[in-house]
């Protein structure tokens, strides 16, 4: 499927994902897909703008996906309304399904989701009854210890209702950062070259070895969520890490835990930092290297439907920086490895012709048609990339069948307890992508919203606790605390707390915890215990907060107004 | 008759864009060139948020305008459809404020740092002015992703009435055919 299609589905289910804060584009085709009659179910623990405008909203209690999704698909089974034909075609392991979603019920999901068992059959019925229905999920499934098996469980939804394969369906990742999917494709992951293909298959690691001239090691690399205790853990000097090179990416924002991370950035021995502008991680950096923005240079990004798009540069850049392309040719070179390309094309050209699967993505074809969806095999110009994955019900696996998959819900891993009664979830909002590097530079955006941001409760939390809109707070987690705003809402329930991740002194990563999912190795942001404790002297508070501000800017060199005004 | 801007709120997904452009309208490309901290963001219109509402909150250009009625210095007028405020006239003395039913209206400190005689920033009215001086009209409406504002004109008021007028004259026929 395509972003685009959104807008022909019948039924969307929205789930983990709030479109708004995260991508007002794809936002603005949820809108649409409505305005054409689409039924919307949203599943969130907010009313979010989603929730808002859906026909039903499932307010699950945060931490209970899978449960939900075996639920809604128990009630599809004992209801009928699984396309037996697609099952029997193209899919393997629905009796094994059958027999596991037994204890399953609605009721069973009500118990664990809080969501009433009626609106659970309301939703699954739906679901199942769209010509066609497609999910959209989002950090809300993938931010959790248990994430992968709610990714399958979300499959087997579309599987047995035949929701796989033709135009307006399937399940449509929305990712979770500005070209993930490429950074993927690309093969920035521990255990891929460039195309998925790993780098333990021997044919494999010998096609890029002779591409290249060098020998390349067949080892499995090591998950970036797992680089804190590389640093600080390991005993034996061989397996510990010494050097990182970290671009395009803010460790000591983004990452769960911060402490932890702070602690392994000022052990590593040497950290090298690359990107567009100064930010946290930087700050603990041995070498910076600067480079070139989007705008002031050209390249190849992947949308999350799998979509190469070209983009150019359209402005010179000032000042002593490069591209990324380039800095890495002259490390490369200087660490011994020549590497020199003229251009970006010569690049993509390399990438193409060692990907089977990217092959056909030319510069050419990118160009004519706006864009390419891989896989896309052939430089034919009749090729024009593969729109639906599993075009007729033919799926990845060697005999084309799609598999169901059977998984129990297992709870979040750090749950509420006396000392910390509330339950913390990151989010994002609208005005700041990702961390803050990009946005946190733009004037009106940090007019709408600045340190230290904001914690959104609910009016009754905030009645018990005293504290009005506006008010800073201290939040507190087993691993730590940050001071950030109290906004009372009543689009959360009670018990939660919502924080955005950008924030450098309201920054809730200094609470989340490291617990990853198994497969994922991504960390549970969407849930770790807390408590929020009123502060007495606002004044202070406030004094406290412009004085950190002042201190952070001021170690990434950024000039105030405040202090060129002293200057004059 | 004056115009306005009518927002939806099944669109409205809250991304205050519509805040940024008017704030850009009004003041001009200088506020990216200068530092964020030397000018105030004053925009005239906000996104209010409920438990089951998100849509922006502005001006309604009233025809007889209660803030124009009471303002003692008479800096509020009628001007191509719009009821502007003359804000260097303005005394900020506040009564423009309790008087308009929709919270249309703030006092804030003036957007280009302006300071009375004792050096305290001078405070005037902010409303929205539909963007009068500006040949492609409301910047909010331009600006909004979703297309949930409208300007809403006089011709599309009446065409509104006149279309429920007809849908109202079928309903009766209807009924009296039932």
């Amino acid at each position: 499927m395509g972003v685009p299609e959104i807008e022909d589905a019948k039924v969307l289910m929205i789930f983990g994902y709030n479109g708004a804060d995260s991508h007002p584009i794809v936002a603005r085709r949820i809108l649409r897909a409505k305005q054409k009659g689409a039924k919307i179910i949203c599943v969130d623990p907010r009313v979010t703008e989603t929730a808002r405008v859906s026909h039903i909203h499932m307010q699950l209690k945060g931490g209970s996906n899978m449960a939900l999704v075996n639920a809604m698909a128990h009630v599809i089974l004992e209801e009928g309304l699984c396309d037996r034909d697609f099952i029997a075609r193209h899919t393997i392991g629905f009796e094994e399904l059958e027999s596991f979603l037994n204890p399953y019920t609605a009721e069973y999901g009500e118990k664990i989701s809080h969501v009433p068992a009626d609106t659970i059959r309301e939703a699954a019925r739906l679901y199942a009854k769209g010509e066609p229905s497609m999910i959209l999920y989002g950090m809300g499934v993938c931010q959790f210890s248990q994430a992968v098996d709610v990714v399958k469980g979300l499959a087997n939804l579309a599987l047995m209702t035949g929701n796989f394969g033709k135009p307006g369906c399937g399940i449509g990742p929305v990712r979770g950062q500005n070209n993930v999917q490429g950074a993927c494709d690309m093969g920035a992951l521990p255990n891929s070259y460039p195309g998925y293909q790993n780098v333990n298959v021997p044919e494999i690691r010998e096609k890029f070895e002779k591409a290249w001239g060098v020998p390349l090691s067949d080892k499995i690399g090591i998950p970036m969520t797992h680089v804190p205790d590389r640093v600080l853990k390991e005993k034996d000097p061989e397996k510990q890490i010494h050097a990182y090179y970290v671009f395009g990416e803010d460790p000591a924002q983004s990452d769960p835990d911060l402490a932890e991370v702070r602690e392994a950035l000022d052990k590593v021995d040497f950290l090298v930092v690359q990107d567009i502008f100064m930010n946290k991680t930087a700050t603990y950096a041995d070498v910076i290297l600067p480079a070139t923005s989007w705008g002031e240079h050209g390249g190849v990004y992947t949308c999350c439907d799998r979509g190469f798009q070209r983009f150019r540069k359209f402005i010179e850049p000032e000042g002593d920086l490069k591209d990324d392309w380039e800095i890495i040719s002259l490390i490369s070179t200087a660490m011994g490895y020549p590497m020199h390309y003229e251009n970006t094309e010569e690049i993509w050209d390399e990438v193409i012709d060692l990907c089977p699967s990217f092959t056909g993505a030319t510069y050419e074809k990118l160009e004519k048609y706006n864009g390419i969806q891989w896989p896309c095999r052939s430089k034919d110009m009749e090729d024009k990339g593969t729109p639906y994955l599993h075009k007729d019900g033919k799926f990845a696996h060697p005999d084309g069948k799609g598999r169901f998959f059977c998984a129990d819900w297992r709870p979040p891993k750090e749950l509420e307890n006396d000392k910390y009664p509330m339950v913390l979830s990151t989010v994002r909002e609208v005005g700041h992508y990702s961390s803050r590097t990009m946005t946190g530079n733009c004037r009106t955006l940090r007019n709408l919203e600045d340190e230290p941001g904001w914690a959104q409760m609910n009016m009754e939390d905030c009645e018990k606790l005293g504290v009005k809109e506006g008010e800073l707070v201290k939040v507190l987690s087993k691993r730590g605390y940050c001071m950030t705003r109290c906004l009372p809402t009543e689009r959360v329930g009670e018990g939660t707390l919502f924080m955005t991740y950008q924030w450098w002194i309201g920054a809730c990563n200094n609470l989340t915890t490291s617990f990853l999912d198994p497969v994922s190795n991504t960390p549970e942001y969407k849930y770790c215990a807390c408590r929020v404790e009123k502060i007495e002297d606002q004044d202070w508070a406030e004094k406290h907060i412009r004085d950190e501000y002042e201190e952070i800017r001021s170690q990434m060199g950024i000039q105030s107004a405040k202090k060129e005004g002293e200057g004059r | 008759m004056n115009h306005f801007v009518k927002g939806n709120p099944d669109l409205c997904i809250g991304c205050r864009t519509c805040m940024i452009g008017c704030v850009v309208a009004h003041e001009g490309l200088h506020i990216f060139e200068v530092d964020p901290d030397s000018y105030n963001f004053n925009p005239k219109l906000s996104v209010i948020k409920t438990a089951a509402i998100t849509v922006p909150v502005q001006c309604k250009h009233c025809e007889n305008p209660a803030c124009m009625a009471v303002c003692p210095e008479k800096c509020i007028h009628l001007e191509k459809d719009a009821v502007v405020v003359d804000t260097d006239r303005c005394i900020g003395c506040k009564t423009c404020v309790m008087a308009c039913p929709y919270g249309a209206i703030e006092i804030v400190p003036d957007s280009r740092n302006r300071v009375q005689i004792d050096g305290s920033p001078r405070m005037i009215a902010n409303k929205c002015d539909l963007c009068i001086h500006s040949k492609r009209g409301p910047e909010c409406v331009r600006v909004c992703p979703t297309e949930a504002l409208t300007l809403v004109t006089e011709e599309d008021l009446e065409k509104e009435a006149a279309d429920k007028r007809i849908a109202a004259a079928k309903a009766l026929a209807e009924m009296n055919g039932a």
